[in-house]
């Protein structure tokens, strides 16, 4: 197979990590999601970004391989910015990530193997189709999934489906992996199955890795470092013992899962539901 | 009020700015795929999907129209004792307007509606996103290839309308209305020129760019949730369907023009 696009890594910007964010603020209309972050993510580390739903943690990773663009700051992945790169060169960039949507996000139409091949029939030029099959079967190996070839997502559970995105998403041999709610809908027992194989991946493949997610057990397993987001500001950076030990009230909230005063205030005032707030059976409007 | 009318404005203005873009970003994938090779076999299968599983709705359309026009225009002619002047009046109707407007009508129905649900799912379910995350253009892997199969399929359906029209109209007319067969293809003939049909045709060029572009845009920028598929499905046949009206109007007033200042004199005759 040959590259049809060569990689360009030529340094413009700093930092000291492999995705470094200077000042980045996203905004939605009025809606402040991420304020004034700075942030770099360290080369073969598996970094872990927690935080409670909607926090923005999702519309972070996407500013890593340029899915969105920041309302202000800058965007840097190997030293070059590319925050501002037009989308023919960011397309180049993205071919250093493997990035795992939270639901799959596998194309219907496309089998298993449609699905796996599909980056590196956009990106190679084929010459060698049973090459092409070895590499399919190689990824889903490595996901536990080899003889799903043939079936098309519909047919696959929750699980199978993202080990299925994993295996595509690590079809370019990708430098940097991004979770995105990788655990998100699924057991225990199948959580922690994609745990491992996170972890199967960092070893094997030595590629940096981020992962978004609220499952903080899943955080404590496969993180080196764990960032806490929080009304758009990271209010907690570090490994797992500093975040379990971590004075912010709201972290200890969330990595215990209680519900803050606030919000049982929230909950009290509207009244407690008693008997007559339901409707009866026979009700007839 | 002011506030709410100028955001409304403004969010207008926007909206036609990001078509306007959609367009063009389209336009120069195109022309540049046109080059690629690998691009064939995408646009193979949008044709099949599109073209050719459209031919029987698309001839059922136009034989109902030539039947239709028949059965109407019969008794107004006949009443004039001009009624072997109705394949004239038929078939000019069915290569100029009606076949390719009702084509193309069926086309936004049928086409445009699966264009718009199919890549609003992708786009809810982050299909388009994961597209552009492995360093792929979405434009040219999904919106480029449904184009060109439109754009280069719908002159051919528009044809296929045109022949059942006129078959149509020449079935209720001769054997059912019992005009005479050669009087019917005569009048036919000397009043319905190639540059009518050739119209007709080039027309189905703009009117599949038309549907295509719209559904593409309409599912590319749907909102979330089944609602907002539906939505985008329902705003992309709407905006079609009118933009065929126009379309089909503007190319009539350029081509008059045309005719017109190449063909003075034929219209007298």
């Amino acid at each position: 197979m040959k590259k049809d696009n060569e990689k360009n890594d030529t340094p413009v910007g700093d930092g000291d990590g492999i995705i470094v964010l200077k000042n980045l603020t996203k905004k939605f209309g009025d809606n402040i999601v991420l304020d004034n972050i700075s942030l770099a993510i360290e080369k073969g580390k598996t970094t872990v970004v927690i935080g409670p739903s909607g926090c923005g943690k999702t519309v972070l990773i996407k500013h890593f391989i340029g899915l969105l663009r920041p309302s202000s700051g800058e965007v840097y992945f190997k030293k070059r910015r590319i925050d501002n790169l037009p989308e023919n060169e960011l397309n180049k960039i993205r071919t250093y990530y493997g990035f795992l949507f939270q639901a799959g996000a596998l194309f219907d139409s496309l089998s298993v193997a449609g699905n796996i091949m599909f980056p590196i029939r956009q990106h190679y030029k084929i010459t060698d189709w049973t090459e092409v099959e070895e590499i399919v079967k190689a990824k889903l190996a490595m996901v536990g999934l080899d003889g799903y070839q043939h079936f098309y997502p519909a047919s696959l559970s929750g699980g199978q489906k993202k080990r299925v995105a994993l295996a595509r998403a690590i079809a370019l041999n990708p430098e940097v992996i991004l979770y995105d709610e990788p655990t998100t809908g699924l057991d225990p027992i199948r959580a922690d199955i994609i745990n491992e194989l996170i972890l199967k991946l960092q070893r094997e493949l030595g590629e940096t890795t981020v992962v978004v997610t609220h499952d903080m057990t899943s955080a404590y397993k496969i993180a080196d470092r764990i960032i806490m987001l929080h009304n758009g500001k990271i209010i907690a950076d570090g490994d797992a013992d500093h975040i379990r030990n971590h004075p912010h009230p709201t972290v200890q909230q969330f990595i215990n899962g209680q519900v803050s005063e606030d919000d049982l205030a929230v909950l009290r005032a509207r009244g407690t539901i008693t008997q007559a707030q339901f409707l009866p059976r026979d009700f007839k409007g | 009020m002011i506030a709410i009318l100028g955001a409304k404005t403004i969010g207008g203005v926007s909206n036609v700015g990001r078509f306007a873009r959609f367009v063009w970003q389209t336009m120069i994938t195109s022309a540049r795929c046109c080059a690629r090779t690998g691009t064939y076999p995408l646009i193979w299968t949008q044709m099949n999907i599109i073209g050719v599983r459209s031919v029987p709705v698309i001839m059922i359309t136009g034989a109902f129209v030539g039947m239709t026009l028949a059965i109407q225009a019969y008794d107004q002619l006949a009443g004039m004792g001009l009624e072997e002047h109705l394949g004239v009046l038929i078939n000019i109707s069915v290569v100029k307007e009606l076949g390719p407007v009702l084509a193309a009508v069926m086309l936004a129905g049928r086409i445009g509606g699966a264009l718009t649900a199919e890549l609003g799912t992708m786009n809810v379910t982050e299909q388009i996103d994961a597209v552009r995350s492995m360093g792929t253009d979405p434009i040219r892997y999904l919106v480029v290839p449904r184009v060109l199969a439109c754009l280069l399929l719908t002159p051919a359906l528009i044809i296929y309308a045109d022949l059942l029209g006129i078959l149509g109209g020449y079935f209720i007319s001769v054997i059912q209305l019992g005009i005479n067969s050669r009087a019917y293809w005569n009048f036919s003939a000397s009043g319905v020129e190639l540059w009518d049909v050739s119209i007709g045709v080039i027309k189905g060029f703009f009117f599949g760019a038309a549907i295509a572009v719209i559904s593409c845009y309409k599912g590319f920028t749907c909102k979330e949730g089944a609602h907002g598929v539906g939505q985008a499905c329902t705003e992309a046949f709407v905006a079609s369907f009118i933009s065929i009206l126009a379309l089909n109007f503007a190319l009539g007033v350029i081509t008059k023009a045309i005719y017109n200042t190449f063909w003075p004199l034929r219209g007298l005759v």
